[in-house]
């Protein structure tokens, strides 16, 4: 019923290579000097931020209750199970109050994640958009409130996960037809179709610093499927608990 | 192709004709039913998306320090909501909000802002009821899901206006034909429906005004308070602009505005209170005493806020709006600081008279007294002066700056 038309269209493919070209390749960036939390570390994984919309013809996102509830349980259950493995001392926060913080500072916390993640995205990862002040350094911060949540949560780092999902309507689907079409007669101009979005930061709860950041971008995968969504945690934290291993039998 | 292009212009002309009809066009206070009821919950897969969204929305704004703290002034507001609904409003939830700038809103899920910049403005609480009957008509007549619906339809209708342009340029882009023409169409069309938009928020408008002056006739409130409330605005943006040299200029009076004209609405309001007040026998009331003994702790904090908007037109104007009800020393006092900041020649002695005024009523200001004192300091009469901000120290011994003071008084 609702589906994605881009990845078997090679117009489409080019048109979406010459949108994406702007973002360099994926890429995890560290702050200077970042090692990897060494010793055994109290890590709390936040409650992810997750939605699902649905791609209008008209262009418009709109969430989807549904879609996003069975995506965030999938996004959990995938981070539970990379912890299982992890052992340690990690933590999944499965609801925002298990975050162990007060309400209001986990709520804040969450949304300064969202929005200073999606700066990091614009201004890293998008050359269009680079900051001369950010040319070769990696200092972004969630600040003194991260700091204060730490104390509350007796916690050494906290693990943000922000994604975001979405699927092309019917009607959507019908224009890009037409949008095809379109390319053949020698006007091209296919509107794009659903995407997905997602990255991740390891916060350092003394000092309030993103220390790593990863993210990810793909128009194919669904995270309302548990393997779309293992694809995804997996995508953007597996390199992490790769260097974590290395460290540890350095 | 040209032809076809006269015709549609042609057609453009007609229809910008009637939406200027609408415009103007009443929405009478009847026939408004809520649509929803105290218990409800949205089934429908777009709402449901809506309010979920909204949720975060909310705790945000739950846990904003922005957020007015002030038990009794939101309770008072929650009857207010009560009274006009004639029932209990679990329904509905107000956040009072700390913004100097005259505006609520309504949020789709029963969300509602109020600034205290509304707070400052209005003069009795049928007035406060007129905005909050608004806004609560915004969510009983659902209005967010129904222009979101309209935005979803009309968006979808513009793409594929695009889409199917270009394919027709494409198509005649060989032979005699111009492609061009396909494109002026559709984006004259696309035009079109963009303004159709924002006729759709402005009419939301009207039936919001409607309803909530229909809640305000049926709940016992002077229902000619909503129209006072856009002709003091109007009053104090003309105030606002003629001290800035310019000219008064409503904003909402354009094709591309989301709200009806102010003057458009305040006269339909006030058409709607007569016509409301022929079919009624009962007594209406505004109950001025009660807005203003509920506002007058939160007075201070509300002045404050608005004479830092640094518009002494706007400002001077409130305060003598108020100052209606009679001088006090509070009024005087920020007579006073809206002289001083404006700092035009002559205004150092209008605010030094204002704070002499002040310092001769009870309810003074400590802060009057210091800046009365300094005045008369600058103005060479030094032991008033010294008196004044003795009393200042007196009135306020933990004041923040009493070391500054005291350094004053000791030179």
């Amino acid at each position: 019923m609702v589906r994605r038309v881009m990845s078997v269209a090679p117009v489409l493919a080019i048109l979406l290579f010459s949108l994406t070209g702007c973002i360099a390749p994926p890429q995890q960036l560290t702050s200077i000097g970042f090692v990897p939390p060494g010793g055994n570390p109290k890590i709390i994984v936040m409650r992810p931020d997750v939605a699902v919309d649905l791609l209008t013809a008209g262009g418009l996102l709109e969430r989807r209750e549904d879609w996003t509830n069975a995506a965030r349980d999938n996004v959990l259950a995938s981070l539970q199970a990379l912890q299982a493995r992890r052992g340690s001392k990690t933590r999944v926060a499965i609801t925002r109050a298990s975050a162990g913080g007060e309400d209001a500072t986990v709520t804040e916390l969450n949304q300064l994640h969202a929005i200073v993640g999606q700066s990091v995205l614009m201004h890293k990862f998008s050359r269009q958009a680079a900051l001369p002040t950010k040319d070769g350094v990696f200092d972004w911060t969630l600040g003194e409130i991260a700091v204060q949540y730490g104390r509350e949560s007796g916690y050494d780092y906290a693990l943000f996960l922000y994604a975001r999902d979405s699927f092309a309507s019917n009607g959507r689907v019908a224009l890009q037809a037409v949008g095809y079409l379109g390319c053949m007669v020698g006007v091209c101009a296919v509107a794009p179709g659903g995407s997905q979005t997602a990255f991740a930061s390891l916060v350092d709860l003394k000092t309030g610093d993103l220390v790593w950041f990863n993210y990810m971008q793909s128009n194919e995968g669904d995270i309302r499927t548990q393997e779309g969504a293992d694809v995804l945690v997996w995508t953007l934290l597996d390199s992490m608990s790769a260097k974590e291993r290395a460290n540890k039998g350095s | 192709m040209h032809s076809s292009r006269r015709q549609f212009m042609l057609g453009a002309g007609g229809c910008a004709a009637c939406m200027s009809g609408l415009t103007r066009a009443h929405v009478l206070p009847t026939d408004l039913p809520p649509l929803v009821d105290v218990d409800y919950e949205p089934v429908d897969a777009d709402e449901r998306g809506i309010w979920q969204s909204m949720e975060q929305i909310e705790e945000t704004i739950q846990a904003s320090p922005q957020r007015l703290n002030a038990p009794e002034l939101q309770g008072y507001t929650g009857s207010i909501i009560e009274q006009l609904m004639g029932r209990e409003t679990p329904d509905l939830r107000i956040y009072l909000m700390r913004s100097a700038l005259f505006n609520a809103s309504m949020f789709p899920t029963g969300m509602m802002i109020v600034n205290t910049g509304l707070m400052a403005r209005v003069r009795n609480e049928a007035q406060l009821a007129a905005v909050l009957g608004h806004e609560a008509g915004h969510y009983y007549r659902k209005h967010s899901i129904e222009r979101y619906r309209s935005l979803r339809n009309k968006t979808a209708t513009m793409a594929w206006v695009g889409a199917i342009a270009n394919l027709g340029a494409g198509v005649y882009s060989v032979g005699p034909y111009s492609s061009s023409d396909w494109i002026y169409v559709a984006q004259g069309i696309n035009t079109l429906v963009t303004m159709s938009m924002f006729q759709m928020s402005r009419t939301q408008e009207e039936e919001a005004d409607a309803y909530g002056i229909s809640l305000m006739a049926r709940s016992g409130y002077t229902p000619d308070a909503a129209s006072q409330v856009w002709k003091q605005l109007i009053e104090e943006r003309k105030a606002s602009a003629a001290q800035r040299d310019k000219r008064y200029r409503d904003r909402s009076a354009s094709l591309v505005s989301t709200h009806p004209p102010t003057e458009n609405r305040m006269k339909d309001l006030a058409d709607t209170a007569a016509y409301l007040a022929k079919g009624s026998n009962r007594g209406s009331t505004d109950r001025r005493d009660e807005w203003l003994a509920a506002v007058a702790p939160h007075r201070a904090m509300l002045l404050d806020e608005q004479i830092k908007l640094n518009d002494p037109g706007a400002s001077l104007y409130l305060i003598n709006s108020l100052a209606e009800d009679g001088w006090n020393g509070l009024l005087r006092y920020n007579e006073g600081e809206i002289y001083r900041l404006r700092g035009e020649t002559g205004d150092q002695e209008k605010a030094a008279e204002a704070y002499a005024a002040a310092t001769a009523f009870t309810d003074v200001p400590p802060e009057a007294w210091r800046a009365h004192g300094y005045a008369l300091l600058k103005a060479k009469k030094v032991d008033d002066g010294r008196y004044a901000l003795n009393r200042y120290l007196e009135l306020n011994p933990g004041a923040k700056d009493a070391g500054v003071v005291r350094y004053t008084l000791a030179q």
